[in-house]
């Protein structure tokens, strides 16, 4: 009879922890995944439009500033254009997914690029200036709480992804990103990306306004984007289009 | 160390120019004006360039006998002055946007200098989904960096600055677009009508005739796929399509492929006559772009082109070249020249006449940590008669608005070919580009 009640009490307690462990981990996947979602409803609204400038430092202080553009909507779709300097202007760029476009004014049609390319040099890529969500390009595969922030370990959903793997350290109490160290499948360090100075962009959006960048690749050199406006607007698909990609100016 | 030479190397070369340059460098670290950025009805720009080129003659090639007979030479400088300014008005729905370029251009030859208006249209967009424009516009249909056989209503672009701003022709033109969700993510059409009358657009064709010409694009399964067509009595009607398409985030394929049933081309025959010959022509390209993980990005094409002349064509002309410059040392008279002149202007003068080529370009960025540093090398291989062109060069773009490019040109061939017969054996090109 003990031995029965001893049986039971061990095979319970084994199926219970067994249960805890697995809903365990799977509340903890959700919750990685869920947390990834909201850091990009904190960076930005789903659809658009925003002004930055991006700003190369090189070693020895000299810079370099680029003024851009962008709309993007829903979780595929972004276009930026380059509004200074002039030697710049009126170049644009278009992402749909993972398809890439360059738009130069004087070529006359858009070419494919890649997103490891930097149509700006330093040390941001294409795939920086035209980023889509995090959720829409990497899956959460580690979540650990470290007190005031988690760190999320992402892994990219396709191999068609600039970096391979992200390593982001996320502020808890703003759900926004302070770091992340991005990785190629080789494991090397790529970049590191800073989010810096929150500011409150009106309609109720509070996020990081200046992301810097450094990389082991460049080093000594530094590159920062500043964000100056976010706000949400309303955007036909068909802007995101080749045949719409030399008129972007006029959405301003 | 080297980085530290070079930049200032470029500051010297470019000191009289730099006074003018952005006040970008004195800003503040991390400021931004968004007033300075604000949307206006009239928006400006362009450039200034200056050029110089030096060119070693290559004295008894065909060209330098038809472009240099009576005053022969070793060698030529010429300075070239352009300004380019390029705008927009935008008033509600509808933009007017124009493009202006002037050069001029001294060499020891003489003066040269001209004023054009590349583009000038006005545009009418009720919807993201529809445009319609009416004036002088440009087109750079087809996927090719180099060539463009689709390009049906494209200028002969120069593949050594494919890069560059064409003039347009006058036409009309309506654009619609309509996106959808799943493999066919686009679809896009552009009609064009584009009359030849007398002082409108009389360079493309036959005068007297309205042309039509379409482009139907989709964006199908991440790939870039036109169906081209034009007809019209200006020019014989041709049928074409192009794709282009990442086959791996750093590699990239396209094509083009076009056909034109009746294809008419000056052609000097054997007996010395000038006909004209109607043939069925074939034209495709194909090639790839491929980045590399050092950052080289390569692209090859290969251009077939039914249309082109054949060597023994070829052959034909450098030998009435030949003959007029007999002529002309034996005689003094310059009717062959003449003629090989005007047959030059016709066909056998257009870059590239002949029917196969390869093209190749590289170019590395910013190579030893040296930011806004391209070094390059381009060449065009004739494929049937063994003879090319060597380009390489290099470009920097670390001064805020100025672009400065030195590039060195090398021509080579068997006799009787297409870059051994060309004015030059090589050519050495400074450029100094500041965009305003």
């Amino acid at each position: 009879m003990n031995n029965k009640i001893t049986f039971n009490t061990i095979f319970t307690t084994i199926l219970t922890c067994a249960l805890a462990c697995v809903f365990a981990v799977q509340a903890h996947a959700l919750d990685g995944n869920e947390i990834l979602k909201q850091v990009d409803r904190n960076l930005q609204p789903e659809t658009y439009e925003m002004y930055r400038k991006l700003i190369n430092i090189e070693p020895d202080g000299t810079k370099k500033e680029f003024v851009l553009y962008s709309v993007k909507k829903g979780q595929d779709k972004m276009v930026a254009l380059f509004l200074s300097p002039a030697s710049e202007k009126g170049r644009s760029t278009l992402r749909l997914n993972d398809n890439m476009w360059l738009y130069i004014p004087n070529v006359g049609k858009p070419i494919r690029i890649t997103s490891l390319q930097s149509v700006v040099g330093g040390v941001f890529n294409n795939s920086d200036i035209l980023r889509l969500d995090y959720s829409a390009e990497y899956d959460v595969t580690t979540i650990t709480d470290q007190g005031e922030t988690y760190l999320l370990d992402l892994k990219a959903k396709t191999n068609a992804i600039a970096y391979d793997r992200l390593s982001m350290l996320v502020d808890k109490k703003s759900v926004t990103p302070t770091t992340i160290e991005c990785f190629a499948a080789s494991g090397m360090l790529i970049k590191t990306l800073y989010y810096k100075d929150p500011k409150d962009f009106g309609d109720g959006l509070v996020r990081p306004s200046v992301l810097e960048t450094d990389s082991p690749l460049y080093k000594g050199y530094k590159s920062v984007m500043v964000y100056a406006k976010v706000t949400k607007k309303e955007l036909a698909d068909e802007i995101f289009s080749l045949n719409y990609l030399p008129r972007v100016d006029e959405l301003r | 160390m080297s980085r530290t030479f070079f930049k200032t190397y470029l500051l010297s070369f470019s000191a009289g120019l730099v006074l003018f340059s952005s006040p970008c460098f004195a800003q503040d670290e991390f400021s931004f004006d968004m007033s300075e950025f604000e949307k206006k009805n009239l928006e400006w720009g362009g450039y200034a360039e200056l050029k110089w080129e030096h060119m070693d003659i290559n004295q008894g090639s065909a060209f330098s006998i038809l472009n240099l007979i009576g005053e022969p030479r070793s060698m030529l400088d010429r300075f070239t002055g352009t300004l380019q300014i390029d705008g927009s008005y935008s008033y509600g729905k509808t933009t007017l946007n124009w493009i202006l370029q002037a050069a001029g251009q001294q060499d020891n030859l003489g003066w040269y200098d001209n004023a054009d208006v590349f583009e000038a249209y006005a545009s009418l967009k009720p919807t993201p989904l529809v445009t319609a424009s009416i004036g002088k516009k440009s087109y750079k249909w087809g996927k090719g960096y180099a060539w463009n056989p689709v390009g049906f209503l494209n200028r002969p672009k120069d593949p050594n600055n494919p890069e560059e701003a064409l003039e347009g022709y006058i036409s009309g033109e309506l654009d619609l677009i309509k996106s959808f969700d799943g493999s066919l993510q686009t679809i896009a059409l552009t009609a064009v009508a584009l009359p030849v009358w007398e002082d409108v657009n009389e360079d493309f064709g036959e005068v007297n005739n309205v042309n039509l010409a379409a482009k139907l694009y989709f964006l199908y399964r991440d790939t870039d796929i036109d169906l081209v067509m034009y007809t019209g009595n200006s020019r014989s009607r041709r049928y074409g399509i192009d794709f282009s398409k990442n086959l791996a985030p750093n590699f990239e394929i396209h094509g083009e492929l076009a056909y034109a049933p009746n294809q008419k081309s000056l052609v000097l025959e054997s007996d010395g006559s000038v006909g004209l010959a109607e043939k069925s022509a074939t034209s495709a390209l194909i090639g790839i772009r491929y980045l590399s993980e050092n950052d080289i990005t390569s692209i090859v094409e290969y251009y077939h082109n039914d249309a082109g002349y054949t060597e023994t064509e070829m052959d034909r002309f450098y030998q009435l070249i030949d003959d007029g410059e007999i002529q002309f040392l034996t005689s003094g008279l310059d009717t062959l020249l003449d003629k090989a002149r005007e047959i030059n202007l016709k066909g056998y003068g257009k870059p590239q006449p002949g029917r196969n080529y390869l093209y190749g370009k590289f170019t590395q960025k910013e190579p030893f940590e040296i930011l806004y540093l391209t070094p390059g090398i381009t060449t065009i291989f004739n494929l049937d008669d063994e003879s090319y062109s060597l380009s390489p060069e290099l470009a920097y773009t670390g001064f805020t608005n100025w672009e400065l490019r030195t590039r060195f040109t090398y021509l080579q061939g068997p006799s009787n070919t297409e870059y051994e017969e060309k004015m030059n054996s090589n050519k050495l090109e400074v450029r100094v580009r500041y965009f305003f």
